[in-house]
């Protein structure tokens, strides 16, 4: 009996002779668990609303605790969720490495593109005031020029009655604008802007050398408007021009505006004792 | 003891090899199973009537009951600007504080519940070969498919690339329960779908069957899926024909929600209050301590402004708590049109069992869709149509100035207000691209903490347990 447990006893202390032994080189490799879980970098981005070069990043990496950002401009960062301001429009090469704690990482490089949001264009139409330039081939070259009738009984063409058209002399194409000197007619077209936006409109004009002196006036109206005594507290902008040197020769004139609170304004032409005429229109993002 | 055994033994191999195929096959007697339910198209209706009834849910107050649409406003509402609970307690308030855990009981419960939506409309598909005739079989098929449609779209905007399956799956089926298929492939299936539940279902309107799919409603929800996906044209010629089928503005803006079945409403989840198997308990939850909770889907300050500034006699669809002086309440889905008295929460009928239907398509919402597809990628359009549209919906609520021009952030706002409390402000903005600026804005200002990532909620926890590896949580949870 005594011998046999004896035995036993030496028989364990060899077991934890041998299981100690064998510890001290496989304790890494058996004690371990793999990383079932090893980080996988990610992300996403969005501009800012109000500077589109102004980039948030957004980590929709997995399994990660710790990230390290190179933004390709020379920035970095290890915030989570960081924020980058470009110099410039361009193409930039990210890279995040997403590591967990393990140290284990993984490299994501992307190329993001950084770019401004282009403006609204609006839209001038039959703004040379050629014939067929609405859809489907129709316009006669002032159909969008058609100011609405009068919102006044003693007034029943509103600001004025349509404009003529000429063929000679004209700045480009076949067609231009005309209107009389009889002070009776008016050009007025609505268009869709940017609210708070900055623009500027070009046309070009020239007027007859006759006595007496005229003017003819280009106005920016916020807004649709029907009775010529609102003209006045409509006008975002105006212009007043009177070159009356050489009656053949264009002269190009620019009107810069705000569009304010407005989505739509109005462009509005009259002239006063003296013919003139107007050809190509066009209008710009500031 | 071993001749027992011995005897069990040859037991056995007697009953082996009777297992033959008859043993199994005389259809039972006793009682119906879905296998041979359907053989007829007044069982398959029955099929077809059980997923809308999935879609309105169980009204209880047991967490395990799938309560399909009655706790959307927590996934969505609740996740924008608009709305928020009264007490900031419980799950409920993860939502407001973009501090959704895994294991949300109300995420696993929409989840559930919309998979059990589609797993119905499933079954209704598998069994049209039991109708009666053709013209039957394509109606029940229309419908089906606008409902897996349905669901699919809610869940896909919810969760992002979600597993996706067009057929009954066996429930030993991981392969396919757990594989989460691409967004773009989801939507594959929404929009072919919704095209033949469009060619499929009767194009007359009747408003008595506003609960049920019809030809409108798909046009409806695919020019919203179109929208989502970026498709202007398409989304603009959907809207189109909605508008050319009849339906038209509720003169008076309250009468779109108490009056029921009137003519704006498309496609509606109809309940009957009074009864606990027909009825909802949302109307409840929305007042102060009346359902089981304190008072969830409160409205925030911000949303007040925004009905102030922009809602016309909109404005009253919110009131400020008569039991709770500085909270404001929801005045769209009173329960069974009772506002609760002085105090808030009087009511004559049990308002835990309300009536209130739940509007999902209406006219205004097609109307203002109009308007989003005509200006497309613009920020600002002065297209005569677009508004003409605008003007209409504006003009319902008394703001009767000529409209001349529509900016992005004004259609925004527009639809905040026309469509408050009605689940779709989250969904508005993340398609409108304005989701992280907007609620960035909103989580620093009420001291949340905000990312990009919480835009979609998490697969519930008890999902990725049960995929044993093969499914990927969302990142950021």
């Amino acid at each position: 009996m005594k011998r046999i447990n004896r035995f036993k006893n030496w028989g364990w202390l060899l077991g934890l002779v041998v299981l100690a032994s064998s510890c001290q080189f496989e304790l890494p490799e058996a004690g371990s668990l793999p990383d079932n879980t090893p980080p996988k970098a990610a992300f996403t981005t969005s501009p800012d609303q109000d500077d589109a070069r102004l980039i948030t990043f957004t980590n929709t990496s997995a399994s990660a605790t710790d990230f390290a950002w190179d933004f390709g401009d020379g920035n970095i960062s290890i915030d989570k969720n960081p924020t980058n301001l470009y110099p410039a429009e361009g193409s930039y090469t990210v890279t995040l490495i997403a590591s967990d704690k393990l140290g284990v990482t993984n490299t994501l490089t992307r190329d993001i593109e950084v770019v401004v949001p282009k403006f609204y264009q609006p839209v001038i139409y039959e703004a040379g005031f050629e014939d067929g330039m609405l859809e489907g081939g129709l316009g006669d070259g002032r159909d969008s020029w058609r100011a609405p009738s009068g919102c006044r009984e003693d007034r029943p063409l509103g600001l004025g009655g349509v404009i003529q058209i000429t063929g000679s002399p004209v700045f480009n194409g076949d067609q231009g604008a005309k209107l009389p000197n009889d002070n009776t007619r008016a050009g007025y077209q609505q268009v869709t802007v940017e609210p708070d936006t900055d623009y500027k409109l070009t046309f070009y004009y020239t007027m007859k050398d006759d006595n007496p002196a005229g003017t003819l006036t280009v106005a920016i109206l916020g807004g649709p408007v029907c009775d010529p005594a609102d003209v006045a507290g409509a006008t975002i902008e105006s212009v007043t021009v009177n070159d009356q040197s050489n009656p053949d020769a264009y002269v190009k004139q620019a009107l810069e505006f705000n569009s304010g609170p407005n989505t739509a304004i109005v462009i509005y032409f009259t002239n006063q004792d003296i013919e003139a005429r107007l050809d190509d229109f066009a209008i710009e993002v500031l | 003891m071993n001749k027992n055994i011995i005897i069990v033994m040859i037991a056995a191999v007697f009953m082996l090899s009777s297992c033959g195929e008859d043993f199994l096959s005389p259809a039972p007697i006793s009682s119906i199973g879905s296998e041979t339910y359907y053989t007829n198209s007044t069982e398959i209706e029955t099929g077809v009537v059980n997923m809308y009834d999935g879609i309105k849910g169980v009204n209880s107050t047991s967490s395990n009951d799938n309560h399909g649409i009655q706790v959307e406003f927590q996934v969505t509402e609740m996740r924008s600007d608009n709305t928020m609970t009264k007490s900031s307690e419980g799950e409920q308030a993860q939502f407001e504080q973009f501090a959704v855990q895994p294991t949300n009981g109300v995420v696993a419960d929409y989840y559930r519940s919309f998979y059990n939506v589609i797993y119905r409309a499933n079954v209704v598909l598998e069994n049209l070969g039991a109708a009666d005739n053709q013209a039957d079989a394509n109606q029940f098929e229309g419908e089906a498919k606008f409902v897996r449609a349905y669901a699919y779209f809610n869940l896909v905007r919810l969760f992002g690339p979600i597993p996706l399956t067009d057929k009954v799956i066996a429930p030993t089926d991981a392969a396919t329960a757990y594989d989460r298929k691409s967004v773009d492939e989801v939507y594959q299936l929404i929009i072919s779908d919704l095209l033949a539940a469009e060619a499929q279902l009767g194009a007359t309107i009747d408003n008595a069957f506003v609960g049920r799919a019809s030809t409108a409603a798909a046009q409806a929800l695919l020019a919203k899926v179109y929208l989502t996906r970026g498709m202007y044209t398409e989304a603009r010629a959907m809207c189109e024909k909605v508008m050319a089928s009849g339906y038209s503005l509720e003169p008076n803006f309250d009468d779109v929600f108490y009056s029921e079945r009137n003519n704006e409403i498309i496609f509606a989840i109809e309940y009957k209050g009074g009864n606990a198997a027909t009825s909802q308990n949302f109307s409840a939850e929305w007042m102060n301590a009346v359902g089981r909770t304190s008072g969830i889907n409160y409205v925030t300050p911000e949303a007040t402004v925004a009905l102030d500034n922009f809602g016309g006699t909109r404005s009253a669809s919110y009131r400020e708590d008569p039991g709770q002086a500085g909270k404001f309440q929801v005045t769209k889905y009173f329960p069974n049109g009772e506002d609760g008295g002085s105090n808030g929460i009087t009511f004559s009928n049990d308002p835990t069992t309300a009536g209130n239907d739940w509007i999902i398509l209406r006219y205004a919402d097609v109307l203002l869709m109009h308007v989003e597809s005509i200006m497309g990628t613009d920020p600002v359009t002065g297209d005569a149509a677009a508004l003409a549209s605008f003007q209409e919906v504006r003009d319902r609520a008394g703001l009767t100035t000529a409209v001349v021009g529509v900016t992005k952030q004004e259609l925004m706002d527009e639809r905040r207000v026309e469509l408050a409390f009605e689940n779709h402000r989250l969904f508005d903005l993340i398609r409108f691209g304005e989701a992280e600026n907007v609620l960035s804005q909103f989580a620093a200002d009420n001291g949340y903490l905000f990312s990009a990532t919480d835009l979609l909620l998490p697969i519930p926890q008890r999902e990725i347990g049960l995929s044993k590896g093969q499914m990927s949580q969302n990142p950021g949870y």
